[in-house]
């Protein structure tokens, strides 16, 4: 269970739905592994916006470790 | 042999005769869940070895490259694979690892040497002026990659930390020392002072925990100085991988207890790297079938002496050398101790239906290959996420829960399959990513470089100059 958020107010609407983002609960997989995050999401589609921040940082990192050669 | 079961032919490739080293056509034929390597010299004779033995298909091993020739070839084509080797413009594979037999001294007299190391004086070793020709023929030849400096034993060398740090300062960012460990145990400043010089791994041979098979392979009981060994690299901040020779009938039984033992002194220990044995040296009669152990033999020893822990198909074929070269598998140590599989094992890379537009470049899996075995083979900096006050900070998410225990336990296990001259394949060796550099500055295959004809005559190795 995920005891920290990032959903975090924005300007950023879903294009589709038109409507704005809602903090949610999200199952990210990757190779086999889950991970339960908390992240801006549309209630109309489920789009979710990953923050560049989370991309480039902690979601990277963990791509690397899970990644084989 | 078994003449009951019906033979398939399944391809061809190119050896040599284990007498005259002469050039001869080859195939990989099956009978039963085995494949043999088959050969035949006019004068000597037909050899057929065992490649591969046990339930694990052979055809679905696979992990094909478009071959990649080196930047710089310090050889021309004239008598072909392998006679040319120096790289020549035909080979597949830039180097992934450059090894530099640094002395040809060692403390240990070890039936099962690959370099035939022994007591030559402190005056035949190569100078530092020569091992840097080495580092820079390396650079040239394939660009920044991985170095192993080896030997003989090269502790024996009192300016190991100056070899060290000549490679960094070449640009090498990884330098890990293939070493017995007995100085590093020895000498309570050795290994701190190599990790001063920049050295980031220990290549630990490691055949077992049992006297026996101390006595077997290296003649004597090493098993409190290897344990030592790793307490001075534990202190020094110094990774280590233990590397031990299989041998059928020594110590294939202790290969559970090996990994337990490594998996107990993570994260200093980062992984195992089994070899099974190959056979260099003089050898009249070819070594028997039960003396050989396979890649898939391996894997399913592996499956069976951890309970499950570990599966066979968690881990898959190489991406730089040949797939017929090695497997490795990448794990996640938990908290109770146990392993269990990072990524997706073998679905991640054995698909067989690629395209040839879709199979990936020798030189792209050798980027990966190099990338990741410099990070998992090196010991992992410290806990990132920590506060001002010097306290880890508490884990967050899922993210954080996975990367405060991933950064530092991962652990690898993983095997290669050197060639001698009765398994031989010539397609393998093209696509070696493994080269010695010759005291001339030549870069050769690690198998071509050690390979001799079943009377001991070398390949391309020659004796040390007195």
């Amino acid at each position: 269970m995920s005891t920290f958020s990032f959903a975090e107010a924005t300007a950023w609407q879903c294009a589709g739905c038109n409507r704005p983002l809602e903090p949610a609960e999200v199952k990210v997989t990757y190779l086999n592994s889950v991970f339960t995050v908390e992240l801006m999401v549309c209630p109309g589609c489920g789009f979710v916006l990953v923050p560049e921040s989370l991309a480039v940082g902690k979601m990277l990192e963990v791509e690397q470790l899970l990644e084989d050669k | 042999m078994d003449t009951e079961r019906p033979i398939q032919l399944l391809s061809s490739t190119e050896s040599l005769c284990p007498v005259c080293l002469k050039r001869l056509q080859a195939v990989r034929e099956q009978q039963g869940d085995t494949v043999f390597l088959v050969k035949q010299c006019s004068e000597h004779g037909t050899v057929r070895t065992p490649i591969w033995r046990g339930a694990l298909p052979f055809s679905t091993w696979l992990r094909p490259k478009k071959p990649s020739a080196p930047r710089q070839a310090f050889s021309a084509i004239k008598d072909g694979c392998p006679f040319d080797c120096g790289l020549c413009p035909n080979h597949g594979q830039h180097t992934c690892t450059a090894l530099l037999e640094i002395t040809g001294r060692c403390n240990l007299r070890c039936p099962v040497c690959f370099a035939d190391a022994g007591d030559q004086a402190p005056e035949t070793d190569p100078s530092l002026v020569q091992i840097g020709m080495w580092y820079d023929r390396v650079m040239a030849a394939s660009g920044p990659c991985n170095i192993q400096l080896s030997g003989g034993e090269p502790t024996m060398r009192a300016d190991l930390a100056q070899i060290v740090r000549l490679g960094r300062d070449k640009g090498f960012d990884f330098i890990q020392l293939n070493t017995n460990g007995l100085r590093l145990a020895e000498q309570p400043g050795l290994s701190g002072e190599l990790k001063a010089a920049g050295l980031a791994s220990v290549f630990l041979q490691f055949d077992g925990l049992s006297r026996h098979t101390h006595l077997a392979l290296r003649g004597r009981d090493l098993r409190e100085s290897k344990e030592l060994a790793i307490r001075r690299c534990v202190e020094a901040g110094l990774a280590v991988v233990l590397v031990p020779t299989l041998v059928p009938g020594i110590n294939t039984h202790e290969i559970g207890a090996i990994i337990d033992y490594g998996v107990r002194f993570a994260p200093t220990v980062r992984g195992v790297h089994f070899q099974p044995i190959s056979y260099f040296g003089r050898y009249p009669q070819p070594p028997a079938d039960a003396d050989r152990l396979t890649l898939p033999e391996v894997l399913l020893l592996i499956e069976a002496q951890t309970d499950g822990a570990v599966r066979a198909d968690h881990c898959a074929p190489p991406a730089c050398e040949h797939a017929l070269c090695s497997f490795h598998g990448n794990f996640f140590i938990d908290a109770a101790g146990r392993l269990t599989p990072l990524g997706s094992g073998r679905a991640a890379c054995c698909s067989t239906g690629e395209t040839p537009a879709a199979i990936p470049t020798a030189l792209e899996g050798r980027e990966k290959s190099v990338r990741f075995t410099a990070r998992q083979w090196s010991l992992p900096m410290a806990d990132s996420a920590c506060n001002c006050a010097g306290q880890p900070a508490p884990p967050q998410d899922d993210f954080d829960r996975f990367l405060a225990r991933a950064r530092t336990h991962t652990f690898t296990l993983s095997a290669m399959a050197f060639q001698d001259v009765w398994n031989l394949d010539l397609e393998r060796l093209r696509g070696c990513c493994i080269h010695v550099v010759a005291p001339d500055g030549r870069l050769v295959p690690f198998c071509a470089y050690n390979l001799t004809s079943n009377q001991g005559r070398p390949l391309h190795r020659r004796p040390v100059r007195p």
